[in-house]
C-alpha cells in the first residue's frame, strides 16, 4: 500500500486505486478503482462473492490490501486508522454486532464512549439517535428482544453516533421486509443529505434506482462498470420482448410451435403465463436483431399485433455485465 | 498524555458493560460462590486427615492443612478465572460478532484488551477476598491481619503475570481457534508445580528447585507467609522483587503475541471467522 494522499484523491471522500486483495490463490479484488464524492450516496453493486464486503473491510482498515492504495477524506487508511475511525460510521451486514443481554441504550452509550464521549454526552447522544431511528420506546429493552429490523436500525443509530463524514453500509436491507428496508434506506438518505458520503453495498438491483446517484458494479473482484445509475441502465441490451401473436390457430401451443418453426433458431418463444392468452416472450438469439425475428414471423403468416421490451434497464445491464464477463 | 487519558476514560464504559452483562446472569454470581464454599468444605474434611507435621511453617507458625490449602485454593481460583476470562475476552467478542464493531471504533487495541478484562480483574480479587473471609469465619481459619496489605501487594504484582498468560492464550486462540488451549495447559502444569495444594518439598527435587523461579509458587508462598505467618515488608519485598520482572515479561510477551496475532488476522482477512 502506498503512502500519503495523492492529487487524484482531491475532492473525494473515498478513494481506492489499483486495489488488489488475495485470499490464498483466490483474487477477491483485482485492480479496483473506486471513488465516492462527499455527500454522495454511491451504490456498490455486485452478486454474492463479488468482493463488496472485502472492499468495505479494507476501507475500514479491518483488512489489509495485497496491493494498491486506499484513502478516506484524503488520508491513507493504514497510516491514519485511529483518526479516521472517528469520522467513519459502519453498518455491518450481520445481525450479531451488539451485546444482546443489555439494552439498546446501554449498547449505544458503550459505543459512544468508545468514540471518546463522556458518559453524560454519550447518553444524551444515544437517546437522540435512538429517537431519530424510531427506537426511543425500546431504548430500555434488551437487544436480544429486538426484532431483526430493530437491530438493523440500532446498527444505523450506532453508525450515526459520531456524525460520520463517511458511512459504509454493507447489505443493510438484504433480509428486511419492504417496509423495514425502506425505513433503513430513508435513514441513510437523511444522513447523506446532511453531508455524509455513503457507500451502500448491495446485491439488490431494485433498491439502487432512486437511491444512489452513481454505482460501481463489482463482479469476481473486478470493476465491470462505474458511473451513473442512468448510464448503467443505458448499457442494457434488451434480449426479451413481449409479443402478441396470432395466425388463426386455436391453441396457444400451436401458435407457439409455428412461431418457433418460423424463427429457425433466431430466438425462442415462451408463454407469458397467467391470463395473457396470445402473449409470448420472444427471446432473441445471440447477434439476432428484433427486425429479423419479426420479419421471419411475418413471412410465416404469423401476425404480430404488439411488441414491447420486457423489463430492461439495470436488471439487464447487471446480467449483461456479470454473465458476459470472462471467468 | 491526552491520548492516554482519553483511552483511560473508556475503562469505566467496559466495566459498566461487563457488570451489566454479568448481572444479567445472576445465577452465575451465586454459583461461583457456592462452588468455592463446596471446595472449602471438602478441604476442611481432608484437613482432618493430614498431620500438621507434613506441612511447612510460615514465620515459625505451624499451620493446618485447611489454612495451607485455603490460600492455594484462593490463588488457584484467581488464576483459573483470570486466565480463562482474559483468554476468552477477545474470543467471546469474536463469537458474539462484536469484535469488528469494537475494532472500527477509535480505540487502541491495548485499550480493548485491558478494557475487556478490567471488570474481571476487579471482580475476581474481590471474589478471592470474599472466599478467604468466608472460610476464615466458617472454619476458624487463622489469618494475620497485619499480613493483609503485604499479601494484597503480592497479589497485585502477580496480576500482570496471569494477565500476560491470558493475553498469550488469547493470541493463541485467535490464531489457532480451538487449538489455543496450550497456554492454559502450561499454566496448569505451572500451578501443579507451585505448591498450591501440597508443599513443593513433596515434589521431585528438580521441580521444587524450579519453584524458585515459578511465579505461581512465589506468589502463593508470599501470600501464605503474609496471611498465615504475619510476614511484614522485610520478608515480602524480596518476593515482590522476584515476581515483578517475571510478571512484566509475561505481560509484554502476551501483548506482543496478541498484537502479532491480530495483525496476522487482518492480513489474512480471517478476523470474523471462528
Amino acid at each position: 500500500m502506498t503512502g500519503g494522499s495523492s492529487s487524484e484523491s482531491l475532492g473525494t471522500a473515498v478513494f481506492a486505486r489499483e486495489l488488489t486483495r488475495r485470499f490464498g490463490r483466490k483474487l477477491a479484488l483485482d485492480d479496483v478503482r473506486f471513488e465516492v464524492r462527499p455527500g454522495e450516496l454511491h451504490a456498490l453493486l455486485g452478486p454474492n462473492g463479488a468482493g463488496k464486503t472485502t472492499l468495505i473491510r479494507i476501507l475500514l482498515g479491518l483488512l489489509q490490501p495485497t496491493g494498491g492504495s486506499v484513502e478516506l477524506l484524503g488520508r491513507n487508511v493504514r497510516r491514519h486508522a485511529a483518526e479516521l475511525r472517528r469520522l467513519v460510521g459502519f453498518v455491518p451486514s450481520g445481525d450479531r454486532s451488539f451485546y444482546l443481554r443489555i439494552s439498546g441504550l446501554e449498547n449505544l452509550v458503550f459505543f459512544a464512549r468508545l468514540q471518546g464521549m463522556r458518559r453524560r454526552e454519550a447518553k444524551a447522544r444515544s437517546l437522540e439517535v435512538l429517537e431519530h431511528v424510531g427506537l426511543a420506546e425500546a431504548a430500555g429493552e434488551r437487544v436480544g428482544a429486538y426484532s431483526h429490523g430493530m437491530q438493523k436500525r440500532l446498527s444505523i443509530a450506532r453508525a450515526l453516533l459520531a456524525n460520520p463524514t463517511v458511512l459504509l453500509v454493507d447489505e443493510a436491507t438484504h433480509d428486511l421486509d419492504p417496509e423495514g428496508a425502506e425505513r433503513v434506506r430513508n435513514l441513510v438518505r437523511l444522513a447523506c443529505s446532511q453531508g455524509a458520503a455513503v457507500v451502500w453495498a448491495t446485491q439488490r438491483l431494485e433498491e439502487i434506482r432512486g437511491l444512489a446517484e452513481r454505482v460501481t458494479l463489482l463482479h469476481r473482484g473486478r470493476v465491470e462498470f462505474a458511473g451513473g445509475v442512468h448510464e448503467l441502465s443505458a448499457l442494457a441490451r434488451p434480449r426479451d420482448h413481449v409479443v402478441r401473436l396470432a395466425n388463426g390457430r386455436p391453441s396457444d401451443a400451436a401458435v407457439r410451435a409455428a412461431a418457433e418453426a418460423a424463427l429457425r433458431g433466431r430466438g425462442r418463444v415462451a408463454p407469458v403465463g397467467g391470463s395473457d392468452a396470445g402473449h409470448y416472450v420472444l427471446s432473441l438469439g445471440e447477434n439476432v436483431v428484433l427486425g429479423d425475428a419479426l420479419a421471419a414471423l411475418a413471412a410465416a403468416d404469423i401476425q404480430v399485433h404488439s411488441c414491447r421490451e420486457r423489463r430492461s434497464e439495470i436488471e439487464d445491464a447487471f446480467r449483461f455485465l456479470t454473465e458476459d464477463a470472462p471467468s | 498524555m491526552t491520548a492516554l487519558a482519553g483511552e483511560l476514560r473508556k475503562m469505566p464504559a467496559f466495566v459498566r458493560r461487563d457488570f451489566l452483562v454479568a448481572w444479567s446472569y445472576r445465577m452465575s454470581f451465586a454459583s461461583d460462590l457456592i462452588s468455592l464454599g463446596v471446595q472449602a468444605f471438602v478441604f476442611a474434611f481432608i484437613s482432618k486427615m493430614i498431620s500438621t507435621n507434613e506441612l511447612p511453617t510460615f514465620q515459625g507458625e505451624q499451620v493446618t492443612y485447611l489454612e495451607f490449602a485455603a490460600i492455594g485454593i484462593a490463588l488457584g481460583v484467581f488464576i483459573h478465572f483470570g486466565l480463562e476470562r482474559v483468554a476468552m475476552a477477545i474470543r467471546s467478542e469474536q463469537l458474539m460478532g462484536t469484535l469488528e464493531s469494537l475494532l472500527v471504533t477509535p480505540t487502541r487495541t491495548a485499550t480493548l484488551q485491558v478494557g475487556s478484562v478490567f471488570f474481571d480483574l476487579v471482580y475476581i480479587p474481590v471474589q478471592t477476598a470474599l472466599f478467604l473471609t468466608a472460610i476464615a469465619l466458617g472454619f476458624g481459619l487463622h489469618l494475620e491481619a497485619a499480613g493483609v496489605l503485604p499479601a494484597t501487594i503480592v497479589l497485585l504484582v502477580f496480576i500482570p503475570f496471569v494477565w500476560g498468560l491470558g493475553v498469550l492464550s488469547a493470541a493463541a486462540t485467535l490464531t489457532f481457534r480451538r487449538g489455543g488451549n496450550a497456554v492454559a495447559l502450561g499454566a496448569v502444569l505451572l500451578a501443579l508445580a507451585s505448591g498450591l495444594y501440597f508443599p513443593v518439598d513433596l515434589l521431585p527435587q528438580w521441580v521444587s528447585t524450579g519453584a524458585e523461579l515459578n511465579p505461581i509458587a512465589l506468589a502463593v508462598d508470599g501470600m501464605r507467609s503474609a496471611l498465615l505467618g504475619g510476614a511484614g515488608w522485610t520478608e515480602t519485598l524480596p518476593i515482590v522483587a522476584k515476581l515483578a520482572p517475571l510478571s512484566a515479561i509475561s505481560l509484554l510477551i502476551g501483548i506482543l503475541a496478541f498484537r502479532l496475532a491480530l495483525q496476522r488476522e487482518q492480513r489474512l482477512g480471517t478476523l470474523g471467522l471462528y
